[in-house]
């Protein structure tokens, strides 16, 4: 692969006057779906494709293909000029230089590579299985999921950037059904790794079955204000918004609540959130970001203050300080920008039951919806819609559903009186964190 | 290399391949698409990106089992692997496997969708000085407007789609469309707002006229609601207005309509066809052939013909929308809703453009008609559960109805509800019919879709906000 940049790069040097950098990318995976005891849906997938970044007179272009051929690569490196002749000059944008040794992080299994199909099969089933064991009144497992692949990317530049790594990733995931008295309630778990053997099919399938059950029965509940506990998964989408309002790119343009509010506090003592690209179980963790920075560990909150944000190459020029590394890309087809690697949220690790005994009214939050809709990381409001189950006196009691929840982003971070001693990965974002218990919450019911 | 030059005798020979150890269909897939955007935010053009896809996935189908590999090499030795990869997951197939038909010649409809202008036609800088228009008219519309990102898309995908049955098809498909945020700020208080305008069309759609309305339209939003107070909490009449309101219908109806969520029973609408499962005032349809809709093209991604689907009559549920697979496990017709995001997807039934049929009401009248309630102008997006029906919506823009008029502009609210209660409580339909275009997601595929309606009455539903 590194011959191929070298001839875009080569092409690059023939049209002359810019600074290029091109990405390549490499990758098979394998994704099994099974209903009902057989398998629904098998996928074998290759991928392979090249991006060209292009920095002329301050202004950047950018273009990508899946064809590797002599031709496509000629393609692309024109289309890159001719776009970044479209751009709009400014004087931050740059390539970055070589950032140093890349972070000492191998997010590379090799047992990826010996898994057969049977394997992968038997590993969703298992899943199933374990589901529709774990309780009489699961109705249907709708989805079970089983998924690997692994990769390589590249990254060879004029400015001297050269690296490559590879990674690997496998999950399970299970989506269930439960049914009570025509009352349906679903529930969701995963089981993540970097090879098959890290996953573990008994207990992700079970706790799918009991999060839909410990919903039925549900009803509405009376509008109150009361503390809620949000469970790993629901804190993990609050965060995950939350975080984008962490990137100096939000900040610089206007898009952050956290604006000019360094060293303040932004959150109760309690409440502590590190972006980490180097957390040896991170599933995002690389040893360098789609720039070829290396990655490394970036506190954003500490005890409840604003450490600082996230930065890529072009957002650290334009506030004259360094990249996090955290200029990343979703694959070849995209420019990289600022995104958060593994999230990490810490506190007070408090065990959960002692948590509910302490709480007089509230609920524990295990599902929300609409939180990517119903919040708004530019005006910090927030409205979502939730199940769970009341907490009275100390006590779990009565399901609840069709019922939202609603405040703002930072009022919810200063009411963040305790976390759980139950913090765990939750994929889609690559987020550690416990249950997050906050008071004075606005819940909308009869 | 591309669509145009692409051998068919190669796809011949893979489904023979794919079906070597039986399976009752098998399906070539080539796809080219060729794309540009454009971003500007911060008063700059920053983005400029733009790309050439071309790939291909071979399908094989046995009974209710799946099986799909696809790569970026589109030659013999790409196909072949990718045909090898299915039949050799097929292994013990049920019974005897299909034999392939001999391909026929390739149907296509061109004009079906006409492209005026191809954007590849149109030079860069043209695209790139619409943007740059769309964000002077946003600030102008007042000072308050603290930031403005515009983005500017199009694409075109050429598909070739043979299968075993011996059908071929060719589409060749353009898509172009533009999108305007809006940011307002005074002091503390930050509110957004958000427009777009797009079509299965070319660059024709996109006159200077159209999209300064969109930034208007964007602009306007975001202003608003920096005199909006908290949205109150409770059961209310909520009215809906035309054009974003039809997302509702989308999302808490149109899901469990289509029939992969049918066939697992794990839809409200499962088992329900003749059923009233809303108003009697209530038409609904999915249409992928709406000329030039966003959501349209004259073939879907399985090659069956798109085509208008009434899926309630007078509250009645008439149908479902079905891919080939879902289709032929129900002993139905396919309804064109077999849609992909990409080679790199399998089809799954989709939505096209769907939405809940004018009545003859005013929006004046219907708001005239409600003493105090909820009015939402524009909704942010949202989510359902299929399988129980319940659904959540931000709200992007909406106010207070009192007195039988729309008054204070409220923040903060969500609806929340459940499918077919609320499609029972819709009480009044106006006739100012409207679409919007936008993405719908599902099982991580993106496709583009039309959702439409009228402003409409629902009697009573849940209204969460902080007030």
């Amino acid at each position: 692969m590194f011959e191929l940049l070298d001839t875009a790069l080569e092409r690059a040097g023939a049209l002359g006057g810019a600074d290029v950098e091109v990405y390549g990318e490499r990758s098979t995976s394998r994704r099994v779906k099974v209903y009902g005891g057989e398998v629904e849906q098998l996928t074998a997938a290759r991928r392979t494709g090249l991006g060209v970044r292009v920095v002329r007179a301050g202004a950047a272009g950018y273009a990508y293909t899946s064809e590797l051929s002599p031709e496509g690569v000629d393609i692309v490196v024109r289309r890159a000029f001719e776009h970044a002749a479209v751009s709009d000059r400014d004087e931050f944008v740059a390539l970055p230089e070589p950032g140093g040794a890349p972070a000492d992080v191998d997010p590379y299994d090799a047992r990826v590579e010996g898994v057969s199909d049977d394997a992968r099969v038997e590993l969703a089933l298992a899943v199933e299985a374990a589901a529709r064991a774990a309780d009489p009144r699961v109705k249907t497992v709708e989805d079970t999921i089983y998924a690997d692949g692994e990769g390589e990317v590249f990254l060879a530049s004029t400015t001297g950037v050269r690296g490559s790594y590879r990674a690997s990733q496998c999950y399970g995931f299970a989506y269930v059904l439960a049914e009570e008295k025509g009352q349906v309630e679903t529930g969701i778990s995963f089981t993540v790794g970097r090879a098959l053997p890290d996953l573990d099919a008994e207990a992700c399938g079970a706790e799918a079955a009991a999060r839909a059950c410990r919903l039925l029965g549900a009803r509405k509940c009376p509008s109150m204000k009361a503390t809620v506990v949000l469970d790993p998964f629901v804190a993990a989408s609050v965060i995950g918004v939350l975080s984008s309002a962490l990137t100096a790119d939000a900040v610089q343009k206007g898009r952050s609540l956290f604006a000019g509010r360094e060293g303040q506090t932004v959150a109760a003592p309690s409440f502590s959130l590190t972006d980490d690209g180097r957390h040896p179980d991170g599933l995002d963790s690389a040893p360098f970001d789609g720039e070829g920075t290396p990655s490394r560990r970036t506190p954003l909150v500490a005890a409840g203050v604003l450490q600082g944000f996230l930065y890529d190459t072009y957002t650290a020029r334009k506030a004259g300080r360094a990249s996090t590394g955290n200029g990343l890309r979703g694959s070849y087809q995209a420019l990289p920008g600022v995104h958060p690697t593994n999230l990490l949220v810490e506190g007070t690790a408090t065990p959960v039951d002692e948590i509910v005994a302490g709480i007089e009214r509230g609920v524990l939050v295990t599902d929300a919806v609409g939180v990517h809709s119903g919040a708004n990381p530019v005006s910090g409001e927030f409205s979502v819609g939730i199940s769970g189950v009341l907490i009275e006196s100390g006590r779990l009691t009565t399901p609840v559903r069709e019922v939202t929840l609603a405040g703002d982003l930072l009022g919810m971070l200063r009411g963040v009186v305790a976390t759980g001693d139950d913090a765990r990965w939750v994929p889609g974002g690559s987020i550690l964190t416990p249950s997050l218990v906050i008071e004075g919450m606005a819940i909308g019911g009869t | 290399m591309g669509v145009n030059d692409f051998d068919l005798g190669l796809a011949a020979a893979a489904l023979e391949r794919a079906l070597a150890h039986g399976g009752e269909f098998a399906e070539v897939y080539v796809e080219e698409r060729d794309g540009l955007t454009l971003r500007l935010e911060d008063r700059r053009l920053e983005q400029t990106s733009g790309g050439r896809d071309f790939g291909a996935a071979v399908r094989l189908l046995d009974g209710e089992r799946t099986f799909y590999a696809y790569s970026d090499e589109v030659d013999e030795a790409g196909l072949t692997a990718a045909a090898d990869a299915v039949a050799a997951a097929l292994r013990g197939g049920h019974g005897v496997g299909a034999t392939v038909v001999q391909l026929g010649s390739a149907q296509s409809r061109p004009g079906a969708h006409p492209v005026v202008v191809p954007p590849e036609t149109v030079d860069v800088r043209r695209k790139a000085d619409l943007l740059r228009a769309a964000d002077d008219e946003a600030r102008a519309a007042g000072g308050e407007i603290a930031q403005v990102i515009a983005a500017y898309a199009d694409a075109r995908q050429r598909v070739l789609i043979a299968n075993s049955l011996g059908e071929v098809v060719r589409d060749d498909r353009t898509r172009t469309r533009v999108s305007v945020q809006c940011v307002a700020r005074r002091g503390e208080v930050i509110q957004t707002g958000h427009e777009t305008l797009g079509g299965s069309c070319g660059f024709e759609l996109l006159g200077q006229a159209a999209v300064l309305g969109v930034a208007r339209e964007a602009a306007g939003k975001a202003l608003v609601m920096l005199d909006s107070k908290p949205a109150p909490v409770g059961l209310m009449p909520v009215v809906l207005a035309n054009g974003f309101g039809g997302t509702l219908f989308h999302e808490a109806c149109g899901h469990g309509l289509e029939a992969d969520a049918v066939a697992k029973d794990a839809s409200v609408y499962a088992g329900r066809l003749g059923e009233t499962i809303a108003a009697p005032i209530v038409d609904a349809y999915d249409d992928g052939a709406v000329v030039n809709g966003w959501g349209s093209a004259a073939y879907d991604d399985e090659g069956v013909p798109t085509q208008k689907t009434q899926v309630i009559e007078g509250g009645r549920l008439t149908g479902y929308l079905y891919d080939r697979l879902r289709a032929r496990q129900a002993g139905a017709q396919p309804t064109g809703n077999g849609r992909r995001q990409s080679f790199r997807h399998v089809p799954i039934p989709r939505m096209t453009t769907t939405y809940i049929a004018p009545g003859d009401a005013t929006p004046e009248a219907i708001v005239a008609a409600t003493p105090r309630g909820f009015y939402a102008k524009s909704l942010a997006g949202g989510q359902v559960e299929p399988a129980s029906g319940n659904f959540v919506f931000g709200v992007a823009e909406g106010y207070l109805i009192e007195d039988g008029r729309i008054t204070t502009p409220l923040r903060g609210a969500t609806l929340v509800g459940n499918g077919i209660d609320i499609l029972m409580k819709i009480d009044m339909i106006a006739s100012d019919y409207e679409v919007k275009s936008g993405i719908c997601g599902k099982d991580g595929q993106g496709v583009p879709v039309g959702t439409g309606q009228a402003t409409l009455r629902i009697a009573e539903m849940t209204v969460g906000g902080t007030g």
